[in-house]
């Protein structure tokens, strides 16, 4: 590992009443790249993603991003610091646009105020009409420009995803967390969705993944598994799919 | 071609003071007021999914903050609205901060717990509301020196204020605050996740809820010359709710369709007698159990299959 | 004089508590079984008392058959609601605030027809008895002492229904987990229909017990409906002591206010502490069983 990690969870444990969701989970996301948590379901994954997106606050342990502990922070200072995610059911505002919806990711880098909207000022126009062309190109990017104007209510389980995803790339994040991005998917839509993938990462934004999709985890440089709340392996895939923890815990091979 | 329906409204609308009796007029600025306080209740529903249940705790506000600065303190009336919109903005940020964090059903009951409070407080601060007895004698109001003395002078003034209100809800909707409120209401977790500060919008929300509340009492005091208890009640924010209920809250235009229902159809089922709450009331249920878009949901939706133009854009837009 | 004046408050905040309760206590029942907040309890409770009314004054009919008849009315209304309109919204996935829209455009509904019907007067019925005693100062009614054994058997029959019945347990894992009851054979709008009716009932019930005292009139549903809540909350929602507990507490609270505040201020304080304690304690003064679990 070249650079400093730009994720970093160090004994990492979360108890609901006396259960142990998580336990002790350390690991590192290096800055650059996709990085895989694996782990099947009641693994503790989603409680993981809660926690580092600042949805729950860790039992103990700390998180580390960009080398500070972001304990304190809530989850809209983390989106500002350009960690972003998504959800395992996608969560899109249905009752909008395809194409605002994905406007709506880019509410960070925008300014105008409640009294420019009341007042429909030339600059809150302005910034708008910009904001939505920005989002159009977004759309076509990912393969969404022919539902652009359509209610996002109607799209099917695929274009759902693309546009959580769509909408979450629109706000320039630096760290993407995506929780099983292919779920629910075709094949043909996972290969779709992988290809969004790789192009995201190669404009130098960091991906961290959570799946139980082995085909998906092929894109992962560097992947994590987790079992019983707690890291049993990490390394490449072809390292994981060696072990033998894993394959007695998560492959039950 | 595209606004000539809009021509044709206003038309319709700078008509009918020449064409209706007093009594009419008399209603159809009664609706304005319905208007001007539903736009506030119709945002938080149709925008923010929040049913508020206390708004007539601002009306209320905004009538006595404009009946005591001008009968008792004899300030001017602009005054008096500006008293009452600080007033409704304190109260609102006040107890908006710690009941928003509520939802559904609770933040629901908390506002009607609020009108109930604020309506039973009209009555025991006698010093200032004239408890039952009231406030007579508000004096009319006039603008640049044009006294709004009749029904139809007000009439030409309520109803500018309506659709500016209209106006600016639309402008805002489709503002950069507007779709982040619009995203909040339909997936809060992924609103925060865009850094999206929740709280606060739905704070702002509720002051803008609370400001046309305030302003439309200032105005009904104005009308009516006389303000007391009674027009502050459970009730009257009953109606208010039911305003973008039946007019439609999904767009802000509604609020104007409701108004006029609100306004017109008790009075037209009077006709029958006692029972014309009754069937008011199962025309409210009838409008959420049938048509959840309200009255302007279904007009689009007759619009779009009986006029052959929006017939035909709407296939091409389908078929795309 | 003040002892007497405090214990009489007391008896009296006590007694309007356990009415508090019971109004909570349907609505309660109905969250358990629906997740659904009944905005029109208090009006349901308000047209089963006035139907019992009617039966008394102008049908003249025995006060017993009366009262069954204005509990078999609420029943029956309550019934008739979730499966003419509930049972609609729910085919159509509708959102939280179109339930409550349909119960507060309901409620206003039944309020209109009251009010058609009766008038604006307060109506009493007659008490189940005449008999007055006098405890530590207090004077309490034969009817107080007939609402305290109703709401303790009311009570302990809902405890009893819901932990030891069959039919009590499947109305609650209907509501929890819809589709984990339904592969398991229950019928689940079954469930919530008599949710409903059940609800309904218990409206009525304590409209009728509160009838005799204070009277019943068209436009008393919506505070009887927040003060029921209130307790509900005070208690959790889903727990039924906490209601009963809840119940007492505004009703105590309110009588106190009565004596030592403003008796204009009754509804004012008993409500604030609504607010307060949704806001602070969302779980009810009772702690566990949060609001939203089972």
């Amino acid at each position: 590992m070249t650079s400093a990690p730009l994720l970093e969870l160090s004994e990492v444990g979360k108890n609901f009443g006396g259960f142990a969701a998580l336990k002790a989970v350390s690991f590192t996301v290096p800055t650059g790249g996709i990085t895989g948590l694996m782990g099947p379901n009641g693994s503790g994954k989603t409680t993981l993603f809660n926690i580092i997106s600042g949805f729950i606050a860790p039992s103990n342990g700390t998180v580390a991003y960009r080398g500070k502990a972001i304990g304190h922070q809530s989850v809209q200072e983390r989106s500002l610091d350009g960690l972003v995610r998504t959800f395992q059911t996608p969560k899109v505002f249905e009752r909008l646009t395809v194409v605002e919806n994905v406007m709506t990711g880019a509410y960070k880098k925008t300014r105008s105020g409640l009294m420019a909207g009341l007042l429909n000022t030339p600059a809150s126009r302005r910034e708008i009409d910009a904001t939505r062309e920005a989002a159009l190109a977004t759309c076509r990017k990912f393969d969404l420009g022919a539902v652009a104007g359509k209610q996002a209510s109607l799209l099917p389980a695929g274009q759902r995803r693309l546009l959580e995803l769509a909408r979450a790339y629109q706000g320039d994040p630096q760290l993407l967390l995506l929780d099983e991005p292919s779920s629910g998917l075709t094949t043909t839509e996972i290969e779709a969705m992988t290809d969004k993938l790789r192009l995201i990462a190669s404009e130098g934004i960091t991906i961290l993944i959570v799946s139980h999709d082995m085909d998906l985890m092929g894109i992962a440089e560097n992947i994590h598994v987790l079992d019983f709340g707690r890291i049993i392996c990490s390394g490449s895939m072809a390292e994981v799919q060696e072990n033998t923890a894993v394959r007695e815990a998560y492959l039950g091979v | 071609m595209k606004y000539s329906g809009y021509i044709l409204l206003a038309i319709v609308w700078l008509a009918l003071p020449f064409v209706l009796e007093r009594h009419a007029i008399d209603l159809l600025v009664f609706c304005g007021f319905y208007a001007v306080a539903g736009a506030g209740v119709g945002f938080l529903l149709g925008q923010g999914g929040i049913v508020n249940l206390g708004q007539a705790a601002f009306y209320g506000l905004g009538a006595y903050s404009s009946a005591y600065c001008t009968v008792q303190l004899g300030l001017p009336a602009p005054v008096g609205i500006l008293t009452g919109v600080v007033v409704s903005l304190c109260l609102a940020f006040l107890i908006g901060r710690p009941i928003l964090r509520l939802s559904g059903y609770f933040l629901a009951l908390a506002t009607l717990a609020l009108g109930i409070i604020c309506s039973n407080l009209f009555y025991e601060a006698e010093f200032i509301t004239g408890g039952t007895l009231g406030i007579p004698g508000v004096p009319k109001l006039s603008v640049l020196g044009f006294a709004l003395d009749t029904p139809t002078k007000f009439y030409f003034l309520i109803w500018p204020v309506a659709v500016l209100c209209v106006l600016s809800m639309r402008s805002l909707m489709s503002s950069r605050i507007g779709l982040a409120m619009q995203a909040m209401r339909d997936a809060p977790e992924a609103a925060m996740v865009l850094a999206i500060d929740i709280s606060r919008l739905k704070l702002w929300m509720f002051l803008i809820s609370s400001v046309l509340g305030s302003v439309a009492g200032s105005l009904f005091a104005h009308y009516v010359g006389f303000v007391n208890v009674d027009s502050f009640g459970v009730e009257r924010s009953i109606f208010f709710l039911l305003v973008p209920v039946i007019g439609g809250a999904a767009s802000p235009a509604g609020v104007l369709v409701g108004a006029l229902f609100v306004g017109l159809v008790p009075e037209a089922l009077s006709v029958l007698g006692d029972i014309h709450r009754v069937l008011f009331g199962l025309a409210l249920v009838a409008t959420v159990v049938f048509f959840p878009d309200g009255l302007i949901g279904l007009l689009k939706r007759l619009a779009d299959t009986c006029i052959p133009a929006r017939r035909q854009a709407l296939k091409m837009e389908q078929s795309r | 004089m003040s002892m007497m004046l405090l214990a009489q408050a007391c008896a009296t905040g006590i007694t309007n508590g356990l009415i508090y309760a019971l109004v909570g206590l349907g609505m309660a029942v109905i969250f358990k079984g629906s997740r659904l907040i009944n905005a029109m309890h208090g009006e349901l409770a308000v047209v089963g008392a006035a139907t019992a009314v009617y039966c008394v004054e102008i049908a003249m009919w025995p006060t017993w058959l009366a009262v069954t008849m204005g509990m078999l009315i609420a029943m029956v209304l309550s019934t008739l609601v979730d499966i003419g309109l509930v049972r609609r919204l729910f085919n159509r996935n509708a959102r939280e605030e179109s339930f409550l829209l349909l119960t507060v455009g309901l409620g206003f509904t039944f309020s209109a027809a009251v009010l058609y019907v009766f008038g604006r007067e307060e109506h009493l019925l007659p008490a189940f008895g005449d008999e007055i005693y006098e405890v530590a100062g207090a004077i309490i009614r034969e009817q107080t002492i007939w609402i305290v054994g109703i709401a303790a058997f009311i009570l302990i029959g809902l405890k009893l229904f819901y932990k030891y019945t069959d039919f009590g347990l499947a109305m609650m894992a209907a509501s929890i987990d819809p589709d984990g009851a339904a592969t398991t054979g229950i019928n689940v709008r079954l469930m919530r229909t008599a949710t409903f009716a059940l609800g309904g009932l218990m409206a009525a019930v304590a409209g009728l017990l509160v009838t005799p005292m204070i009277g019943v009139s068209y436009q008393m549903g919506p505070i009887l409906t927040l003060k029921g809540f209130a307790a509900a909350v005070l208690g959790g929602l889903t727990n039924p002591l906490g209601a009963l507990v809840g119940g007492i507490t505004i009703g105590l609270l309110e009588s106190l206010s009565i004596v030592y505040i403003s008796s204009g201020l009754k509804d004012a304080v008993a409500l604030s502490v609504l607010i307060v304690i949704m806001i602070l304690v969302p779980d009810g003064i009772l702690g566990r069983s949060g609001r939203k679990g089972g």
